[in-house]
């Protein structure tokens, strides 16, 4: 049997008060909130048949402040506040607080155990509790499981990983088989003035005599319950009457002409209609080594189809809306749930599948397996449903408090915490320019690659020359896929005659590392690849006085453009690479990550007469983008050729073969549709994204945009996507002129210097 | 609140064969990654791996932090951020997300190391706590 108790035990001891709807409402020792209310003479839900086993979604009300709880399976604890769903509709959202950022989210503080075992078994019954001891003689570690013993099963999911909710938490269990003992369930009915109140089935009816609770003038229909005092009227049951409440049962017996019905008044009616298999953790599992055992797998026969009534009372579908869905043409049984809705509600068809199904037999002359189900089997709350799911992890460099400690604002790009600033971002962006600065690049990727076929690796993965690359000089390069759309960039830096490092973008490295072990193997290459992009912090050392700086950490041969050297920096070894993405003279310092706080301290010393200070992404970005770099990501699309991007330079297609030769020779032959561009206005610079005018139409947008302090006006990158490609564009309503980039020092002179 | 700390050692790539016939000294621990890759933590700093194989790549290593953990520790505060079972022989290396951060556990008969590439350790760290 399931329950939905997630509360502390209850007050055992009782009696004692609830407060429902505001009013108080006495309970006796052992109560449900169900009981309770039925004791005070009230219906815990909107009306309808009464299981008190948790099957059914007619007695769901808002306890403790979590709505649509099964009120048979809530115990009742002294002051415990029960508000009762609405008639029609559902229970009102509470407005939310502003949440507090300070502490952790709620989803946090429900704690979450996770166990491995060989064998669950799920209701602790008598054919369950003999499978688990049968189970444990033969060697196997079984967990069983009952919601009566504080572990109520929501959900199967696969693997299997069964989800348990307690009072204590959330446990996720791995099992390699699951066994569903979990009972038959009664039957309610189906007929006209089934939503009234006071029906109970039969074992309901015995729960509440038992419990003292007087149910007056009690008649029952079909198998009577035990040991409670009732009138039992024979005959099928007709319809109920009654306004709110029963006032009446009619039943009939014969067929046809030969039909009487009998009006039988009564206080309560008592259901005895059959029973149906609990086996709704089943019908989630399929395809999951997941057995059903007991009666939750015995074959109980469908009730008779139903004519009239509510069918579906959690959806309040009735006989009308399956026959409105079938004359539709949804003539199958998951068909009929999909268009119907029946079996989607609270209780997820435990009431309304053997009529439903009944019903579908008898249009179709069929009788249909019964529907799936998905989890959860009951209600959960986010919290619960989100406990101990964890945020995507973004990573920190080493140098991640010292940005924190110089005043850092961090955000997360490309998978990485990074300093976006350090507040005094038109300070940051002079020091690059006039003098130097520093900026943490530990975040780029880096591989090393080594061995005998390393060239032939790289000249087929890359589209320019490798093999002519001397060791101790560096490359840049695109990264394209067979449809020669840029997917990556970064540098190639040959060490040795079979050795290289390669750099990526921060956040294409873990793509660019399964590239290429992934082209390894389809060309059966002896290639070695090592990531080391965690391994190796970096620190870009740029600007004019870059090189007087590094002089003075020990560095006294620097290094030319586009050269990379194994050197010692004020004492921490590094890997030296001259490159340039901000346009000025920059050395990057790969080097140990526990050695990266003495090289960023050491440095920043060292350059404190000089004005050094670092720069964070902000400004990295406009510095490039005075240079007219793109960044692979926000600059490109998913289809960006070399070509669209103007980057044809980074191609050679005199190569005979590299990854996208082909798709970049046929592409060649097309017209140009796309292209991206340089672009300036006057300040205020566009937003990114800002869209691109000309003739009143949209012709594309702006992918990177700052303002430039060196120019005195905006500079952008942005796509043109309509020809014959425009030459006056506006953006923000004002005029725009394409230019070609770069913006800043288009010789290079101050790169190389 | 457990304290990562780096743990230094010898990282190579290699092919798998050559990595199959290392010969290392006496006490290493050596973790295999993967077919191809592998880290050894050294007795003693400063041993180097036996340079067998043929273009491999070998780097000293001080990307990983971690901490060794008893058998108890590892069950009270670990096992229960871990959604895979825990291998049942010993030793075994295990790779995998702890609490949502890939991290690896190397397995012995009466400890557990756990090891996470230094750029994760705070995320774990605050995760485990």
């Amino acid at each position: 049997m399931q329950r939905a108790d997630r509360h502390p035990a209850p007050a055992l001891a009782g009696p004692g008060r609830i407060v429902v709807d505001g009013a108080p409402v006495p309970y006796q020792a052992g109560d449900s909130v169900a009981m309770a209310l039925i004791r005070a003479g009230a219906h815990p839900g909107r009306g309808g048949t009464l299981c008190l086993a948790g099957d059914c979604g007619n007695c769901v009300a808002e306890v403790d402040g979590i709505a649509w709880i099964r009120t048979c399976q809530a115990d009742c604890r002294p002051g415990l506040a029960v508000e009762r769903h609405p008639a029609r509709g559902g229970p009102p959202l509470h407005p939310v607080a502003q949440p507090d950022v300070t502490r952790p989210p709620v989803a946090r503080r429900i704690p979450v155990r996770r166990v491995s075992v060989d064998l669950v078994v799920i209701g602790a019954g008598e054919s369950g509790t003999a499978a688990a001891a049968n189970a444990r003689l033969r060697g196997r570690t079984v967990l069983l499981l009952d919601a009566r013993e504080d572990a109520e099963v929501v959900a199967i999911y696969g693997g299997p990983t069964v989800i348990v909710r307690s009072s204590t938490g959330m446990t996720h269990v791995h099992a390699r088989e699951v066994i569903v003992a979990t009972g038959a369930a009664e039957l309610h009915p189906v007929c006209p003035g089934n939503g009234l109140r006071g029906l109970l089935t039969g074992r309901a009816a015995e729960l509440l005599h038992a419990a003292g609770i007087d149910l007056g003038v009690a008649v029952a229909v079909g198998e009577p319950p035990r040991d409670v005092p009732c009138t039992v009227v024979a005959g099928r049951l007709v319809r109920i009457e009654g306004t709110e409440r029963v006032s009446a049962v009619v039943t009939a017996t014969g067929e046809g002409l030969a039909a009487a019905e009998v009006r039988t008044p009564c206080e309560t009616l008592i259901l005895g209609l059959g029973r149906a298999p609990r086996d709704l953790l089943a019908r989630m599992s399929t395809g999951e080594p997941v057995a059903v055992i007991g009666p939750a797998a015995e074959s109980f026969p469908l009730p008779p189809a139903p004519t009239a009534g509510i069918v579906c009372p959690c959806a309040g579908i009735g006989v009308d809306d399956l026959e409105g869905v079938w004359q539709r043409g949804f003539q199958e049984l998951e068909l009929v749930k999909r268009a119907s809705l029946a079996g989607t509600g609270t209780c997820q068809g435990s009431v309304c599948l053997p009529h439903v199904r009944a019903w579908v037999a008898s249009k179709s002359g069929t009788v249909p397996e019964p529907f799936t189900a998905r989890p959860a089997s009951r209600q959960v709350t986010l919290a619960e449903a989100a406990a101990d799911v964890h945020l995507d992890v973004f990573k920190r460099t080493p140098l991640h408090d010292e940005h924190l400690a110089l005043g850092g604002r961090l955000d997360r790009f490309g998978g990485w915490w990074r300093p976006w600033t350090y507040g005094d971002h038109v300070a940051e962006y002079w020091a690059v320019r006039e003098g130097v600065s520093l900026g943490d690049v530990s975040t780029l990727g880096k591989l090393i690659v080594s061995g005998p076929d390393v060239v032939e690796l790289l000249e087929r993965i890359y589209p320019n020359r490798v093999g002519n690359l001397g060791p101790g000089r560096s490359r840049y390069a695109l990264l394209l896929n067979e449809r020669g759309h840029v997917i990556d960039d970064g540098m190639i830096c040959r060490e040795t005659e079979t050795r290289f490092v390669l750099t990526f973008t921060s956040g294409g490295a873990a793509n660019a590392e399964m590239w290429l072990r992934d082209w390894i193997e389809t060309w059966g290459l002896k290639v070695q690849v090592m990531d080391r992009t965690m391994s190796l912090a970096a620190i870009n050392v740029t600007g004019p006085l870059a090189g007087q700086l590094l002089g003075r950490a020990g560095l006294a041969d620097p290094p030319r453009y586009l050269a990379h050297a194994h050197a010692e920096v004020a004492g921490v070894p590094c890997h030296v690479m001259r490159l340039s993405f901000t346009g000025e003279a920059s050395f990057e310092l790969h080097h140990p990550v526990d050695r990266s706080v003495e090289l960023w301290r050491t440095l920043l010393d060292l350059g404190r007469d000089l004005g050094i200070r670092p720069h964070g992404l902000r400004n990295l970005f406009g510095l490039r983008l005075e240079k007219g770099h793109v960044i692979v990501g926000m600059d490109t699309e998913l289809d960006s050729t070399p070509h669209r991007l103007g980057m044809d330079w980074a191609v050679r297609m005199d190569k005979p073969e590299f990854l996208g030769r082909s798709a970049l020779a046929r592409t060649a032959l097309l017209p140009d549709s796309r292209r991206l561009i340089g672009l300036t206005m006057t300040s205020p610079v566009p937003t990114e994204g800002s869209p691109i005018w000309s003739d009143g139409e949209i012709v594309g947008h702006v992918t990177s945009s700052f303002d430039s302090p060196l120019l005195g006006r905006a500079v952008m990158l942005g796509w043109l996507k309509r020809t014959p490609f425009p030459e006056a564009v506006e953006i923000d309503g004002r005029r725009a002129t394409v230019t070609r980039p770069p913006f800043y020092d288009p010789e290079g002179l101050r790169a190389r210097a | 609140m457990l304290a990562l700390e780096t743990i230094p050692g010898v990282r190579a790539a290699a092919d798998a064969a050559a990595i199959d016939g290392m010969v290392v000294a006496e006490g290493a621990v050596v973790l295999r990654f993967a077919p191809d890759e592998v880290f050894i933590m050294f007795p003693k700093p400063g041993r180097e791996l036996n340079e067998g194989f043929a273009q491999a790549i070998i780097a000293r290593e001080t990307g990983f932090v971690g901490c060794w953990l008893t058998l108890e520790e590892l069950a009270a505060r670990v096992v229960a951020h871990i959604d895979w079972a825990l291998p049942v022989e010993r030793p075994a290396l295990a790779q995998g997300l702890v609490a949502g951060v890939p991290a690896k556990l190397w397995l012995e008969s009466g400890r557990a190391l756990l090891l996470c590439a230094a750029p994760y350790a705070h995320e774990l760290t605050e995760r485990l706590r």
